[in-house]
């Protein structure tokens, strides 16, 4: 089954050397910390937070509007510092989401309007239902689905997640194109008072 | 769906969205007002980044951090924000009545919340997702899980801790209180204002 072309305007979007496809309107603190590694999809009005911490993603992963990933907290004996995040390759986060994750492992699918709690790690093929809470510190078998606030194990994946993932991350990255016939949308004449 | 209210180069609009796109039609010209910053009053010491939204009278005390994309909007009456408290990003404190909102020391808002409640009182956590209703107010100590709507009128016991998902809200009282956070504001205040701009502070 193909998925249907998800059509995005040419000028809302950027697209890097390495395929990566970032909205202009999510937010990218501290860019210079933060790795994306190719063919991911950044949609509008997401956060990363690279200021607080490194945060590196794999191939092929999907930040969906509004969520925000963020390095999580930790306190040392001698003091406090962000952890740095590592986000596997072909993850699906969801919209609304938020990552506090202190690893999310490859080929996960994230809901939407997730909380993951602060220093959670998620191991590969697992998935995470909608509106779930992992509270903190929870780990993610994989071939998991955890579901319910706070979340539990509900139900067993198969082990073809693994190519099922891949699938569903790259069709979706290769039906993510630009709407070339959109012209830039300027809802209204403005008087600038200066 | 609701009318978002959007700041595009400092004049304020409302628009009604149709479906996901917006219809210039729709547009309503809501009113102008001056570039956000001029009426907030900033503590020295307060960090608070540029990207963050902030919308009418406004009182921040010193220590208090406020990440980017983070909305403060007093629509109609003040809001008033004491020290060392956390406001993380995509959080909305919104003032809505006229009378003033007070907030105390040393809260925490994590990602994401929604506040609308009229005061609030010292060493709070307000977790992700949560929604924190008008009539509600939060004494000491009180812990707002993730996810959880307290719409209840009351003053919440000290201790009150609210768990649980959206609709199935329980509650109980707890003896600790919740651990302070002024090593994470010490970090933050030293990490932030090198990859945002700051607010700069009044007097």
């Amino acid at each position: 089954m193909e998925l249907e072309d998800t059509l995005f305007s040419t000028s809302e979007y950027v697209q890097t050397h390495t395929g990566n496809k970032v909205s202009r309107q999510s937010t990218l603190c501290g860019s210079q910390n933060i790795i994306l590694n190719g063919k991911n999809i950044i949609m509008g009005e997401s956060m990363i937070r690279g200021d607080l911490a490194n945060v590196r993603m794999g191939q092929y992963c999907i930040l969906s509007k509004q969520s925000v990933i963020r390095p999580p907290f930790k306190k040392f004996a001698k003091g406090v510092a962000f952890f740095p995040l590592h986000v596997g390759d072909h993850v699906f986060i969801g919209e609304n989401t938020v990552v506090n994750a202190a690893v999310v492992g490859s080929y996960v699918y994230i809901g939407k309007n997730c909380v993951i709690g602060r220093r959670c790690i998620l191991k590969d093929c697992c998935m995470i239902a909608d509106d779930t809470v992992l509270p903190p510190e929870t780990v993610v078998s994989p071939f998991t689905i955890y579901s319910g606030s706070p979340g539990h194990c509900v139900e067993e994946l198969p082990e073809a997640m693994q190519d099922l993932m891949i699938d569903y991350t790259k069709s979706f990255y290769q039906h993510y194109i630009p709407d070339k016939d959109v012209s830039g949308v300027n809802p209204i004449n403005l008087v600038t008072r200066k | 769906m609701r009318a978002t209210i959007q700041n595009i180069n400092g004049y304020h609009f409302a628009l009604r969205p149709t479906r996901t796109k917006w219809d210039p039609s729709h547009v309503i010209l809501v009113g102008l007002s001056e570039r956000e910053g001029h009426w907030a009053k900033i503590a020295n010491g307060a960090i608070v980044c540029c990207e963050c939204d902030l919308q009418g009278d406004i009182t921040i005390g010193s220590r208090t951090v406020i990440h980017p994309r983070a909305k403060i909007i007093a629509l109609s009456g003040p809001i008033i924000i004491g020290e060392n408290n956390i406001i993380e990003e995509q959080v909305q404190i919104i003032n809505s009545s006229e009378t003033t909102m007070v907030i105390g020391n040393n809260n925490v808002f994590e990602v994401d919340c929604h506040v609308e409640s009229k005061f609030i009182g010292d060493n709070n956590i307000v977790e992700s997702k949560a929604f924190v209703g008008r009539q509600t107010s939060l004494s000491n100590g009180c812990v707002i899980g993730a996810k959880c709507e307290v719409l209840v009128a009351e003053t919440l016991q000290e201790g009150s801790l609210f768990y649980g998902a959206g609709s199935d809200v329980k509650r109980r009282v707890q003896s600790d209180k919740p651990s302070a956070q002024g090593a994470q504001i010490e970090f933050l205040s030293k990490v932030l204002p090198n990859y945002h701009r700051i607010r700069k502070p009044l007097g």
